[in-house]
Order: C-alpha cells, then structure tokens, then sequence
C-alpha cells in the first residue's frame, strides 16, 4: 500500500520520505512530503476471516515556502481521492526539526479488499 | 478514521442507556458519572506518564527537558454546568510543549508508539469506553442486588 500512496505524492515532483527517516545531519530538501502508517485494521469479518483492510496514514508537507505548506496537501488530495484513498478536511499544522520549514498534515484511509 | 486529535473525546449518547437505566433504579447520575470520569482521567493520566518515560523517547529521552511531562493533566476533576460535566484528560495543549510532534512525529523523528497509539488511533480509545461501560454496569447491578 505504501507504492500506491509514494505513487501518488510523487507526481506533484517532490521528495517522499517515511516520517522520522531522514538522518539528523541530513539537510532538509527545501520542500517534500513524508508519510506514516498509523494503523491497520481488519474489516467485514465473515467466518473468522477479514474481508477488508482499513489502512491509517498521517501524510505531511513541509517546505520553505508557507504559501506550498497551505497549497500543497490541498493539490495532492484529489490525486489521492483518484487512486482511491479517502482524504477529508483542509489537515492540521505540524511542527518541523527546522526553523526554516514549516508543515502541514493530512490523515487518510485506504479501505483495501482481501 | 482515526483522526490525530489534540484530546481524547467520546460520544456521550452511548451511554444514555445506561443512564436511563441508572436514574430508574435511584442512581445519583452526576454521583456515579463523576466517579466514572475522574477514574477514567486517572487512567489516562498514568497511561500517559507512562508513554513518556525515557525509553520511550527520542534519543532515549536525550533532549527532553521535562516541559512535556508538566503538560500532562494530573488530579483532573470534573466541572458540571447543569446536567453536563466536562473533565479534562491527556496534555494540557494550552501549555508549551513536544506532545503534538511526539504523536504525529517530524521528518527527523518517527511518532512516539505509546502516544501515537493512545491519541491517534482509536484501539485506546475503545478500551476506555468498553471499561466505562463495564462500570456502568457495574452500578447498575449492584443497584439490582446482583
């Protein structure tokens, strides 16, 4: 599940990273994205067996730029609404390591047949 | 969805049940249900302390000044305006502190687990309200002479 979503943050032409991975000495890009995984739940239970996967991820921008923090996570929601994942809302500001950067988050669910 | 929200929160209705049940046995609601949220913030504030021992930090706690664990609710009560009592619960988020990135994490620094699980999915938050309402019943009971 993480391809689709990498798949989808990429087309906008940033750099994607899982949340928390980027090294302490390593500068940040001036604007990407990260992601995170919150959860996963198993769904439309029938003979002890899960029907379904509700997968949870936090999914941030963060840049330089605030006029790309406001924007950004708003162009990549019907992106990510087309591949199928369920976004709502306009997010919730986040914090940065940096002081130069500043970011926003969205969460959004991917509900995925087995 | 689990949403990434700044408290934790539930849907009263949920135990209008129980209520009902409570005030037609003879039950003191705002008794029983100050009981019930105070115990509950008690949870909470230990469950929280917990998730923010050192080892549960980044860096092992290396950089941690103490400010996020001064914002953690402690000895809540509950404030009754008419029939309708409010308790605080989790981070004071009025005060400065690291619990909002050390749940949603940062490019640098991946989510805290035991925060992220208590406010940011919603298994915690099930739990909770599953204890409540066991609790509930409980009273309802022991009101029953069971």
């Amino acid at each position: 599940m993480e391809d689709k979503l990498i798949e989808v943050l990429e087309t906008l032409g940033y750099p994607v990273f899982l949340q928390g991975s980027l090294l302490e000495d390593q500068p940040y890009p001036d604007s990407f994205f990260t992601f995170w995984n919150d959860s996963t739940e198993g769904m439309s239970f029938y003979d002890d067996n899960e029907n379904a996967i509700i997968w949870t991820y936090g999914v941030y921008f963060y840049s330089t730029d605030p006029l790309k923090v406001n924007s950004k996570l708003l162009e990549i929601k019907p992106l990510l609404k087309k591949a199928g994942f369920i976004c709502t809302g306009a997010g919730y500001s986040v914090r940065s390591d940096e002081v130069t950067h500043t970011g926003r988050g969205m969460d959004i669910i991917y509900r995925q047949a087995v | 969805m689990a949403k990434r929200n700044r408290g934790l929160g539930f849907d009263y209705n949920i135990f209008a049940d129980y209520s009902e049940r409570l005030e037609a046995l003879g039950g003191d609601l705002k008794e029983i249900f100050t009981d019930l949220l105070e115990q509950t913030a008690e949870t909470v504030e230990w469950d929280t302390d917990s998730a923010m021992a050192k080892g549960n930090l980044p860096r092992g706690g290396k950089y941690s000044t103490g400010k996020t664990k001064k914002a953690i609710v402690k000895d809540s009560r509950v404030k009754w305006t008419a029939s309708t009592g409010e308790i605080p619960l989790g981070f004071d988020w009025g005060k400065n502190s690291a619990a909002g990135y050390l749940i949603s994490g940062t490019p640098r620094m991946r989510p805290n687990f035991r925060l992220e699980d208590m406010y940011a999915r919603k298994r915690y938050m099930a739990n909770l309200v599953k204890d409540m309402q066991q609790f509930l019943l409980d009273e309802i009971e022991d009101r029953m002479g069971g």
